[in-house]
């Protein structure tokens, strides 16, 4: 059997993988990606983020004409044609795919088809169409990702019963769509079957949906949310659910109350799991945790001496960008060069309506820690920009270190929260006061102004709200 | 206007108050010494750097400060106040910046020992800095927790990473207690306190910086350096014959005519023949430093231990000269009055016993010097000249010097062509120029 030698074999091609498998190569290494899907890209490109945000902006123009009859101008309701819909969804993500692989061809990276499988430390095993290929390495990335966890009780067998992948097919427009979980994928997608035309109810265990973000962030979401989907129930507890006909009988405990239910179709968001299985993880060195997570330290690096691991299947928050920027840590710890994964910003950014971004400290994180802060908020009423758009639900908050004026977070909900809230990872990343952000112009009219008009807040000078109090200048 | 204590000079960063010379409302003249501050080299006198009114005086005998602390408030228009901050006396001209930050020293920057310039500053947030920034100190390995920013919000920037390196830099190189220095050797058995009082009555005087200096450069000395010392003897009758004709002449100009300028012009001439002798070991390059100077330095024993005022360019100074250059360090160093400068970059050094007795001895050499010239009380003895027994006056020397780079022929040339220039002296080397 022949064996193929390489410096670099990066496992998953998804945005930590190929991003690490380009990083790599463009340092000089000779890298062979392994992909098990046809296209590369990921979940993220193929399953998550991208798909996701093509149907979010398509079906947002559905309200976007309904809320436009307050303004003097009416559109006819409008037909959907599903069929069509899927069509543009799909040449979005092949385009995309596309591209990816031709990024990787243009760089010499050799993309191989087909699941990995470590048979030792150094040795790859790859089941392509072909037939079986061995790999020896001197590095191996593993960046297999995630997958959305269905657990076996909710497993009926019958795709009436979908995950995150499934609802993003939208083979049907369900009348009914109940969704278990209230997190940021479940209320996503509810958002889109909502404004489709889908009756959404919401069961999530907490008592509280979208957690992570502060709760004056959520609040005009939550407004949205309950305006447009039928009910939103936290503290529920999905009990059983069976097929009964073309539907799915559910019964959950609410209010104190046993509700027996049935919906067209159930949307079970509950989280994600790694994808450690069956990939030969035993015959390495690398160790996982309690919930099959691969252990990583800062560096990326697993407790195996030649295997790194990145992306959700190392754990922590699961998303593409940290995926990405772990590929870039591990590629240069594996080139010798002196790298890690501390203190840096993830930003997060909530695709609902409005959207919720924020990155670094929360107001509840600083809470929870016993971190001094002071928090400053400017309310998008306030924003000349945000009534053009007429949406005035948005609201920009900074969280701010009162010792030195340094912003240690900061959280914007409101319309394109999500391209706005670069800057605050800029300044975050660059240690900047509220005072560096208030000095530099933003121009106007634009949401960004919010951010500026902010940080002014917090001296007590916002020029178009009045603050609450002045503060002494540190 | 405030009083701060000035920077002192290189490792003099604090000191103990000894004496506080004004009291509240006292006027003040610009200059004028309104504390003197023991630290471990010498008694520094604080000028005023201005003239006024003392409206406060801060600080008390016995009290420890350190440079930048108030010592006291002026009234007034605090006229003629300089434009710098006075340097006190022992001072360098141009002292070294007390915090690197800011400025840009093309030496070493002299870190003030104590002075807590970088401490870790726990905030529990990460630093402040850009991740370029960041980037940088992990390829330095330098933790960014232990820089204080200089910018807006405690902001990190290149420059602060800059700074922190010299700052390093300058602790690299300082001289560190003995007891740090000498990574290798096996620690020392931790020092016991011994009751004495069991077998008598005891007292307890604590010691004074200067002792504690002078205690740590001796051991310093004699447990790195490898000492020999070389005997010998010079027959200084006819040298003492020269010094008894111009005594005279030398005191109308107030001068004291002692064996001690003639001491330092004869080593001078056995350094000039044996350069080696005139040097410095280089621990660190490994290398001998030679030096185109003769600062010689005098031991002068004072009522608080042991101080070496130098007397600079020997060479090319006059007896005369010398003997007024010499009663005038011996009387600072007596006063405790002399300025660190006034004690630094000496090339050899003389310890002069014969003005108190005894024999010869082994003097401790004063490190980084690598030899010192021990004068015991000269003697007449009997001894043999032509073919006759004669008296003469005969003058003790022993000669310690650092094995490591000089070797004992070496030594016993240098001492021989010492003894030499001890009697070579003539009347041409002592008779003052004519008006």
């Amino acid at each position: 059997m022949e064996r193929i030698k390489t410096e670099l074999v990066v496992v998953g091609g998804g945005p930590g993988g190929y991003a690490a498998a380009f990083y790599a190569a463009d340092r000089g290494q000779k890298v062979i990606l392994i992909e098990k899907d046809r296209n590369l890209g990921g979940v993220c490109l193929n399953r998550g983020c991208i798909p996701s945000k093509a149907l979010l902006h398509a079906t947002r123009m559905i309200e976007e004409a309904r809320e436009s009859v307050h303004r003097g101008i009416t559109y006819p309701e409008p037909q959907i044609d599903l069929d069509k819909l899927r069509t543009w969804k799909s040449s979005v993500l092949e385009k995309l795919a596309g591209g990816v692989s031709q990024l990787a061809k243009a760089r010499g990276v050799d993309v191989m088809h087909g699941r990995g499988y470590f048979e030792d430390s150094k040795t790859l095993r790859v089941e392509t169409p072909e037939g079986q290929r061995f790999i020896s390495y001197d590095h191996a990335i593993i960046a297999v990702g995630s997958k959305a966890a269905l657990p076996s009780m909710f497993d009926l067998g019958n795709p009436r019963v979908m995950t995150s992948t499934g609802a993003l097919e939208i083979d049907e427009i369900p009348a009914s769509l109940l969704i278990i979980g209230g997190g940021y994928i479940g209320m996503e997608l509810g958002t889109v079957y909502a404004s489709l035309g889908s009756q959404v109810t919401v069961a999530e265990a907490l008592p509280r949906v979208m957690t992570g973000a502060d709760p004056d962030l959520t609040r005009p979401v939550l407004k949205y949310l309950k305006d447009h989907f039928k009910e939103i129930r936290t503290g529920a507890k999905v009990q059983s659910m069976a097929t009964q006909g073309k539907q799915i009988k559910v019964v959950m405990e609410y209010n104190g109350q046993k509700l027996d239910e049935l919906y067209d179709k159930v949307l079970v968001s509950i989280g994600r799991v790694p994808n450690c299985i069956d990939i030969g993880l035993e015959n390495t060195k690398v160790q996982q945790d309690e919930k099959g997570f691969i252990k990583v330290n800062e560096r990326q690096e697993t407790s195996d001496p030649f295997i790194y691991a990145i992306g959700d299947v190392a754990g922590g928050i699961m998303l593409a960008h940290k995926a990405s920027k772990e590929a870039r840590v591990a590629v240069e710890v594996l080139t010798g060069e002196a790298s890690s994964f501390e203190n840096m910003l993830i930003p997060a950014v909530v695709y609902t309506d409005p959207e919720i971004a924020w990155c670094g400290l929360t107001e509840e994180e600083a809470k929870k820690k016993d971190i001094k802060i002071e928090v400053a908020k400017f309310p998008w009423a306030a924003s000349g920009r945000a009534l053009t758009y007429d949406r005035p639900d948005g609201l920009t908050k900074m969280i701010i270190d009162p010792e030195t004026d340094r912003i240690l977070g900061m959280g914007i909900v409101g319309h394109n929260a999500g391209e706005l809230i670069s800057e605050g990872v800029v300044a975050i990343e660059m240690g900047a006061t509220a005072r560096d952000l208030a000095e530099s112009i933003h121009p106007h009219p634009t949401l960004s102004e919010t951010i500026m008009e902010c940080a002014e807040m917090y001296y007590g000078t916002s020029t178009h709200a009045i603050p609450r109090k002045k503060r002494e200048e540190s | 206007m405030d009083v701060k204590l000035p920077n002192l000079g290189e490792g003099a960063d604090s000191g103990t108050v000894v004496g506080v010379l004004v009291n509240v409302g006292d006027m003040v003249s610009e200059g004028q010494t309104i504390l003197e501050l023991e630290n471990e080299k010498a008694i520094a006198p604080i000028p005023a750097p201005a003239s006024g009114k003392v409206a406060k005086v801060l600080v008390k005998e016995g009290q420890k400060l350190s440079v930048g602390q108030v010592i006291l408030t002026l009234e007034g228009d605090g006229v003629a106040a300089p434009k710098e901050p006075a340097p006190a006396p022992a001072a360098k001209p141009t002292a070294a910046p007390v915090v690197p930050v800011n400025t840009a020293p093309a030496s070493i920057p002299v870190i003030p020992q104590g002075v807590p310039l970088y401490q870790p500053i726990e905030t529990g947030l990460p630093p402040a800095a850009a991740p370029s920034i960041r980037k940088m100190a992990r390829d330095l390995g330098i933790d960014l927790h232990r820089i204080r920013g200089s910018e807006r919000g405690g902001r990190i920037v290149m420059k602060d990473l800059y700074d922190y390196i010299q700052y390093l830099q300058a602790i690299a190189f300082s001289p560190k207690p003995v007891a740090e220095a000498a990574p290798g050797v096996p620690a020392k058995p931790a020092p016991e306190s011994i009751d004495f009082s069991k077998w008598g009555t005891v007292d307890s005087e604590p010691v004074t910086p200067l002792r504690r200096t002078i205690a740590r450069r001796m051991v310093e000395s004699w447990t790195t350096i490898p000492h020999v010392t070389q005997y010998d003897e010079s027959d200084i009758t006819d040298l003492m014959a020269l010094r008894k004709k111009y005594k005279d002449d030398y005191a109308e100009k107030g001068a004291n005519l002692t064996v001690t300028p003639f001491a330092l012009k004869a080593v001078v001439k056995a350094l000039q023949l044996h350069p080696v002798f005139n040097s410095s070991w280089d621990e660190v390059k490994e290398e001998i430093v030679h030096k185109q100077y003769y600062h010689i330095g005098l031991a002068v024993d004072t009522e608080a231990g042991l101080l070496v005022p130098v007397i600079r360019d020997v060479d090319k100074k006059s007896i005369l000269e010398l003997s007024l250059e010499i009663e005038e360090l011996a009387n600072k160093a007596r006063e405790r009055k002399l300025s660190l400068d006034e004690m630094k970059g000496g090339t050899f050094t003389i310890s002069n016993q014969g003005g108190i007795g005894g024999g010869p001895f082994t003097p401790i050499i004063n490190k980084p010097e690598v030899a010192i010239l021990g004068m015991a009380r000269g003697v007449n003895k009997p001894v043999v000249v032509g073919k006759e027994i004669k008296a003469r006056l005969i003058l003790p020397l022993s000669l310690s010097y650092d094995h490591r780079i000089i070797d004992g022929g070496t030594a016993a040339r240098f001492i021989t062509d010492l003894g030499k220039a001890f009697t070579e002296f003539t009347d041409e080397d002592v008779k003052l120029p004519k008006k």
